[in-house]
C-alpha cells in the first residue's frame, strides 16, 4: 500500500470512536441498555480494531520488504497553524511503534469493551435515579478516540492535547459512580496529581518550542542533534538548575508529564485510588493503555534526552519498581494488589528507558498491557461473581466456581513473573511468556550498564564499529548500520546491539514538507548525526549498582505477590461461605479473558519485539538504544552473564514457592508473619505514609497557608484598606461640607443673590404710573440739557448756554 | 417800542411746553394727559415755525415740518384715544394710576 493509505486508515480509526461518542451522547438514552453498549463496541472499537489489524498485517509486509522507512519519512502532514515563524502540523506519526501501539490499544480495548457490556449488565447503572448506561460507553469511546489520537500524533502539541483528553476521560470514568464519596475523591486525586506532572510536561514543551523551534517529534530530534553538534541553541545556554543544563531540564520536564500519567514515584499516589472506578476502566485505562502513555511519551521524546535526563528517568523508574512491589506484597484488596503490581511494572518500563533499553521497555509495555488487562478483567469477573467483594481474605477456592477466570488469571501471573525455561526450545519457539523476554532484557541491559559499562563506551564502540571490527567482537552490518557488540565472549551470537542509526543516510527520516528542500535537510541531518551521538553519549555514566540490585530483587518479589494474589483468590478453602456460594461466571465476561490470554501468548513471541526493534532503527537517530534481543537469538540474560541467566530465570520459581509456602494453608502463617514483621508491615500497608505525608505537606500546608493568608488579610490588608477608607471619608467630608457647600455653592448662591438684589433695586422705579415715568423722563431730559449747557462744548470761549443768551 | 422777535415766540413756546409737561405729570385722567401731550407738540410747532421765520431760508422747511407734526399729532391722538377706550373697557376707568399692571 502506498499513497498515505496507512495514515488515512489510522486517522479513520481515530475518528470512528469520536463519532461513536457523539452518537452515544445524543442518542444513547434512546438506544437503551444493551444497544448503546454494542454501538460503543462496534463503532467505538470494532472499526478501529479492524482497521488496525489490516494496517498491522500490511505493515509487517512493508517492514519485510524494507519499505517502512520510506513510508515513515513521507508520512502525511498538514499545516494546522502558524505561530510566528513556527508551523504547527497535524499529521500521523507512522512507524512501527505507532502501528504496534495502535494495534495493542485497539485489540485490548475492543475486548474490554465487550467485557464492559457484560460487566454493566450486572452493575447498577443508575446515578441519582437516571440510567447512565449510555454515558459509560460514551466515555469509553471518547477515551478510545483520545488514546488513539495520542498514539498517532506526530506533533508534541497534539500529543499534549490528546494527553490531556485521556486524563479527562480517566477523571470521568474513575468518578463514574459520582454519587459515592470514594470515587469522587479518587477522580479529583487522579486529576490533580496529573496536573503536577503536566506542569513539568508544559515546561518541557515550551523549552522544545522556544529552543528547538519546532514541535514536530522528528524535526525536534534533528534540530536537537544539530544544536549539539554546533553547540548552539539549547546547548549554548549556560543556565543550570539543580546542576542540570537547559537541555537536561527539557528532558526531565517532558519526563515529569510521564511521571504523572504513568504514575511514577512520587506521583504514583493516584493510581491505586483510581481503582475506585468500574473494573473495565481499571483494566483499560489504569493498567493497559493510558498509564502506558507516559512510557510511550518518553519513548517518543527519547531523542531529546541527555544522559543526565536519562539517569533521572532511570532513578525514578528504579525507585518506583522496587517500592511499589513491596507495597503490593501486603495488599488485601485484589484490585489494589494489581494496581501496585502495575505501578511496579511501569517502573520497570521507565527504568528500562532510563537505561537505554528502548526496545525492551516498549516490548514490556505491550506484553504487560495484554496480561495486565486480562488480570484486571479477571479480577472484575471475580468481584462481579462474588457479590462486589474485593477483599481477598474473604475469597479462596474460587477456581472450581470460575475455571476460565482462574486459569487465565494464572496465565497472567506466569507472564508477569517471567515464566519460562532458559534454553528450552520447542519447535524453534523458546519456552517462555511475555515477561520472560521483555523484563529479562531490561535486566540484562541494566546489568550491562551497571557492570560492563565504562564512561565513553558509546563513542568507543561506535568508532570501533566504523572501523569494521578492529576489536573482532564488533561487527557492523552494512545493511542497517547497527553497531553490534558482543562483549561477553560470544562473538558469533552478537547479542548486545548499540543502535545508532543517526549515521544512516538512507534511513534519514527528516520530515520534509512545505518548501523545504528534502535533500539538504537529509544531508544536514545525517552529517551531524554521528557527531551528535558520539558527543552527547560519550560521557554516559555507569549505572549505580544499587539500581540493578533493586531491579533484580524486585524480579523475585513480583512472582511472590502475584502468586499470593492468585492463591488467596482461587486456591485453598473458601473463607467466606456467602461469597463462595454466590460466585459464578458470565460468558460475555470470560470470553474476552480467554482471547486476551491467547493474545498474551502471541504478544510474547513473534509479533511485537521485531516490530519495535524496527521502530528503533528509524526512531533513534540521536539516542542511545541498547538492545539484547532475547527472542531473536537466545535468552537475553544468558549472554549478559551466566549467573544472571539462572538468577533471573529462576526468580519466578523462588517467588512462587515462597508464596505457596506462606499462603498454601490459609492465612494463619501469613498472620503470624505479619505480627513478626510488625512495624515494617504497617509501613507497607500504609504505603510508606505517602498519602499522609502529602496530606500533611500539601493539604494541611495549603490550609495553613490559607490561615496565614487570612491573618495577613485581616490584620494587614484590611487595616491598610480600612485606614484608607477612613482617610477618604474624612477627605470627602471636608470637600463636601467645606469646599463644596461653602466654597462652590457660596459662589453660585452669591451670584444668584446678587442678581436678585440688583433686580429688586432696579424694579423699584418701575412703578407702573405713567406720570412718574413722564416726570422722570422730563427730569432727566432737563438735567441732560442743563448739563450740556453748562459742561458742553464751548462756543467762542464761553459755554453754549451763555453764548445762546 | 416793543419789537416782537424770536425770543418772544420762544418764551410762548416754553410756557406752552411747561404747561403741557405739568399737565402730563399732574393729571391722572388719560384724556388730560393727552391734552398735555398736544400742548407739548404745539409748543414744538411754534418753535419750528418761529425758527424758520427768523433764521430759516426761503424754502420754509420749518413750517413744512410743523405741518407734518400736526398731521402726526392727529394720528397720535387717534391712537391715544383708542388706547384710552381700551383701557376703559378693561378697567372701567381711565385713571392712569389704576393702569399699573406693567409695574416691575
Amino acid at each position: 500500500m502506498g499513497n498515505h493509505t496507512y495514515e488515512l486508515l489510522l486517522a479513520l480509526g481515530v475518528l470512528s470512536p469520536f463519532v461513536s461518542f457523539w452518537l452515544l451522547v445524543f442518542f444513547g438514552p434512546r438506544l437503551g441498555k444493551p444497544l448503546a453498549g454494542w454501538v460503543g463496541v462496534v463503532l467505538g472499537m470494532g472499526v478501529p480494531l479492524a482497521l488496525s489489524s489490516y494496517v498491522l498485517v500490511n505493515w509487517l509486509g512493508e517492514v519485510e520488504s524494507g519499505q517502512a522507512a520510506a513510508l515513515t519519512a513521507s508520512a502525511l502532514r498538514f499545516q494546522w497553524a502558524m505561530i510566528g515563524p513556527i508551523a504547527i502540523d497535524i499529521g500521523v506519526k507512522l512507524d512501527s511503534l505507532t502501528v504496534a501501539m495502535y494495534f495493542m490499544v485497539t485489540f485490548i480495548a475492543f475486548w474490554i469493551f465487550v467485557f464492559s457490556v457484560g460487566y454493566m449488565s450486572g452493575h447498577s447503572d443508575e446515578v441519582a435515579g437516571k440510567s447512565k448506561y449510555h454515558r459509560f460507553f460514551a466515555y469509553l469511546s471518547l477515551f478510545a478516540f483520545s488514546m488513539l489520537g495520542l498514539v498517532v500524533s506526530s506533533n508534541l502539541l497534539f500529543l499534549f492535547i490528546f494527553w490531556e483528553l485521556v486524563g479527562l476521560c480517566s477523571y470521568l470514568l474513575i468518578g463514574f459512580y459520582f454519587h459515592q464519596r470514594v470515587p469522587q475523591y479518587a477522580q479529583m486525586k487522579a486529576f490533580i496529581t496529573n496536573r503536577v506532572g503536566d506542569f513539568g510536561f508544559l515546561i518541557g514543551l515550551m523549552l522544545v518550542y522556544f529552543q528547538l523551534g519546532t514541535l514536530d517529534l522528528d524535526e525536534a530530534a534533528v534540530v536537537f542533534a544539530q544544536q549539539y553538534a554546533t553547540q548552539t541553541g539549547i546547548f549554548a545556554s549556560t543556565f543550570t538548575m539543580f546542576g542540570w543544563s537547559l537541555a537536561t531540564i527539557m528532558g526531565v520536564g517532558l519526563f515529569c508529564g510521564a511521571m504523572g500519567k504513568s504514575a511514577q514515584f512520587p506521583l504514583h499516589v493516584w493510581l491505586p485510588d483510581a481503582m475506585a472506578g468500574p473494573t473495565p476502566v481499571s483494566a483499560l485505562i489504569h493498567a493497559a493503555t493510558m498509564v502506558a502513555a507516559g512510557v510511550y511519551l518518553v519513548a517518543r521524546v527519547f531523542r531529546l534526552m541527555t544522559p543526565e535526563a536519562l539517569m533521572f528517568v532511570a532513578v525514578i523508574g528504579c525507585l518506583t519498581l522496587a517500592l511499589m512491589a513491596l507495597v503490593a506484597m501486603v495488599q488485601t484488596d485484589i484490585k489494589k494488589c494489581l494496581a501496585y503490581s502495575t505501578l511496579s511494572q511501569l517502573g520497570y518500563m521507565i527504568f528500562g528507558l532510563g537505561c537505554g533499553a528502548w526496545i525492551a521497555a516498549l516490548f514490556h509495555l505491550i506484553t504487560h498491557a495484554f496480561f495486565k488487562a486480562m488480570m484486571f478483567l479477571g479480577s472484575g469477573q471475580v468481584i462481579e461473581g462474588c457479590h462486589h467483594e474485593q477483599d481477598m481474605r474473604k475469597m479462596g477456592g474460587l477456581i472450581r466456581k470460575m475455571p476460565f477466570t482462574g486459569i487465565t488469571f494464572l496465565i497472567g501471573v506466569l507472564a508477569i513473573s517471567g515464566f519460562g525455561i532458559a534454553g528450552l526450545e520447542i519447535g524453534g519457539i523458546k519456552f517462555g511468556l511475555g515477561g520472560f523476554f521483555s523484563k529479562d532484557e531490561i535486566l540484562a541491559v541494566a546489568y550491562t550498564r551497571s557492570f560492563e559499562w565504562e564512561e565513553g563506551d558509546f563513542s568507543k564502540h561506535q568508532e570501533q564499529g566504523d572501523g569494521h571490527g578492529g576489536h573482532g567482537a564488533i561487527d557492523r552490518s552494512d545493511e542497517n548500520d547497527r553497531i553490534r557488540l558482543a562483549s561477553f565472549g560470544q562473538q558469533e551470537s552478537s547479542n548486545l546491539e548499540v543502535l545508532a542509526s543517526g549515521t544512516q543516510a538512507d534511513h534519514g527520516h527528516a520530515v520534509e514538507h512545505g518548501a523545504e528542500n528534502p535533500h539538504s535537510t537529509n544531508e544536514k541531518h545525517s552529517g551531524h548525526g554521528t557527531a551528535a551521538n558520539a558527543g552527547i553519549f560519550a560521557n554516559t555514566p555507569k549505572l549505580p549498582k544499587w539500581m540493578f540490585w533493586l531491579a533484580i530483587i524486585t524480579a523475585y518479589i513480583t512472582p511472590f505477590y502475584m502468586m499470593r494474589c492468585w492463591w488467596m483468590t482461587f486456591m485453598g478453602k473458601p473463607r467466606d461461605e456467602h461469597v463462595h456460594e454466590h460466585a459464578h461466571e458470565v460468558p460475555l465476561m470470560y470470553v474476552p479473558l480467554v482471547v486476551l490470554a491467547v493474545g498474551t501468548f502471541v504478544a510474547s513471541y513473534f509479533l511485537f519485539r521485531p516490530l519495535i526493534a524496527d521502530a528503533s532503527h528509524v526512531g533513534s537517530s540521536a539516542a542511545m538504544v541498547m538492545a539484547i534481543d532475547g527472542t531473536a537469538h537466545t535468552e537475553a540474560v544468558h549472554h549478559a552473564h551466566v549467573w544472571l541467566q539462572y538468577g533471573v530465570g529462576g526468580s519466578f520459581v523462588v517467588g512462587f514457592l515462597v508464596a505457596i509456602a506462606i499462603y498454601g494453608r490459609g492465612l494463619a502463617l501469613a498472620d503470624r508473619l505479619k505480627r513478626v514483621a510488625g512495624p515494617i508491615h504497617t509501613l507497607l500497608e500504609r504505603k510508606y505514609y505517602i498519602d499522609e505525608i502529602y496530606d500533611l505537606v500539601w493539604v494541611k500546608g495549603c490550609v495553613a497557608l490559607a490561615y496565614v493568608a487570612r491573618f495577613f488579610d485581616t490584620y494587614v490588608v484590611d487595616l491598610i484598606f480600612n485606614s484608607l477608607a477612613s482617610v477618604t471619608e474624612r477627605l470627602a467630608a471636608f470637600s463636601g461640607l467645606i469646599i463644596d457647600n461653602q466654597g462652590v455653592d457660596g459662589v453660585v448662591n452669591g451670584v444668584a443673590a446678587t442678581s436678585l438684589d440688583i433686580g429688586d433695586r432696579i424694579r423699584r422705579p418701575q412703578t407702573g404710573r405713567i406720570r412718574n415715568y413722564v416726570l422722570i423722563t422730563a427730569g432727566i431730559a432737563a438735567a441732560v440739557i442743563i448739563g450740556f449747557l453748562i459742561w458742553g462744548p464751548d462756543v467762542g470761549g464761553v459755554p453754549i448756554a451763555v453764548a445762546g443768551l | 417800542m416793543l419789537t416782537i422777535g424770536l425770543t418772544h415766540y420762544l418764551i410762548v413756546a416754553a410756557v406752552l411746553f411747561c404747561t403741557g409737561l405739568f399737565t402730563m405729570i399732574t393729571k391722572r385722567n388719560a384724556i388730560g394727559i393727552l391734552i398735555g401731550v398736544e400742548l407739548v407738540l404745539n409748543s414744538a410747532n411754534v418753535n419750528l415755525v418761529a425758527f424758520d421765520r427768523y433764521l430759516g431760508s426761503e424754502r420754509m422747511d420749518g413750517q413744512i415740518v410743523a405741518l407734518f407734526a400736526i398731521v402726526l399729532a392727529a394720528a397720535e391722538a387717534a391712537l391715544a384715544v383708542g388706547i384710552c377706550i381700551n383701557v376703559y373697557k378693561n378697567l372701567a376707568t381711565i385713571d392712569v394710576d389704576s393702569a399699573s399692571q406693567l409695574q416691575g
